[in-house]
């Protein structure tokens, strides 16, 4: 296997996900875990890149690193988080955790050896933006407008909720 | 070299790492040769000149934050159709623009009732 800058490009990104991932897990205070999660969803965003799904990557970052991290953020800011938050560690729920993730770690190694690739490349459209807006908005463009029915029942129910809390 | 030369991801990188890299650069390699360095103790206050700050920084904020963040990623979310939209435009029917104008609609509906239920004011 030769070094190439695709292959570079992957273990930083893989770096970057599972870094965040593992600070997430381990940080005590909320603030640090809603960032080191946002570091995650960009190294995800790189990996999509990297596959040459940019859309993906687009909403990714957009929705993702961007909307939902600020979200979380905002969330923390809301309720009283100042102080970290040590729980004990009890031996034997990190016996189980250990047994849990070498069971889940070989059942997904056991898939991807099982899949046979196919050997082609599939044809990929050089602007694949393009090619999946001319999919939505001619092949579906009911499950489109369904879509913003699901935004606005999300967003008037956000509002009812909050508002009625707030309130109280 | 061509193959390099074609590789747009390439630019993107590098303009990345130096977007990165020049404000560290500026603050701390070489900001200190032209800037004085003569700090007093009003001047290493929060606000110089201004309100002597109290307490800690995590308070806990309002609700009326969050009721924005909300709004913020429904239409984070309208920006992610309206991005293929705007690109494949040129090949589409103008029946697409009656599709995005009926999608907006929608959420400015949604709009209109966080203003009328007073989402958007501050009192």
């Amino acid at each position: 296997m030769t070094l190439t800058g695709q292959y570079v490009a992957f273990f930083l990104f893989a770096l970057m996900a599972i870094t965040g991932g593992v600070f997430m897990i381990n940080l005590n205070k909320v603030i640090h875990m809603v960032l080191s999660i946002g570091l995650s969803f960009f190294g995800v965003a790189g990996l999509f890149v990297i596959l040459h799904a940019e859309y993906l990557a687009f909403v990714q970052v957009l929705i993702y690193a961007g909307a939902i991290t600020i979200m979380m953020a905002m969330g923390t800011m809301m309720t009283h988080h100042a102080t970290a938050e040590v729980l004990p560690r009890r031996k034997w729920h990190t016996f189980l955790a250990i047994i849990s993730a070498i069971t889940i770690g070989g059942f997904f190694l056991y898939g991807i050896y099982k899949i046979t690739w196919p050997s082609e490349m599939a044809e990929l459209n050089d602007n694949n933006v393009m090619a999946i807006g001319e999919k939505i908005f001619t092949n579906y463009v009911i499950p489109f407008e369904l879509a913003s029915i699901l935004l606005l029942v999300a967003l008037v129910g956000a509002i009812v909720l909050a508002k009625k809390e707030g309130d109280e | 070299m061509d193959q390099i030369y074609n590789n747009s991801y390439l630019f993107m990188a590098i303009f990345l790492l130096l977007g990165i890299f020049l404000p560290f650069a500026t603050i701390w390699v070489i900001g200190p040769f032209l800037r004085p360095h003569n700090p007093t103790k009003e001047k290493i206050s929060t606000y110089e000149s201004g309100v002597e700050p109290t307490g800690d920084a995590m308070v806990q904020f309002n609700v009326r934050y969050y009721l924005f963040a909300l709004l913020f990623v429904i239409f984070d979310v309208e920006t992610v159709f309206l991005y293929p939209w705007a690109v494949a435009y040129d090949n589409l029917s103008s029946f697409a623009l009656i599709e995005m104008v009926i999608f907006v609609f929608m959420l400015a509906v949604g709009l209109a009732y966080a203003w009328k239920k007073k989402v958007l004011t501050w009192d």
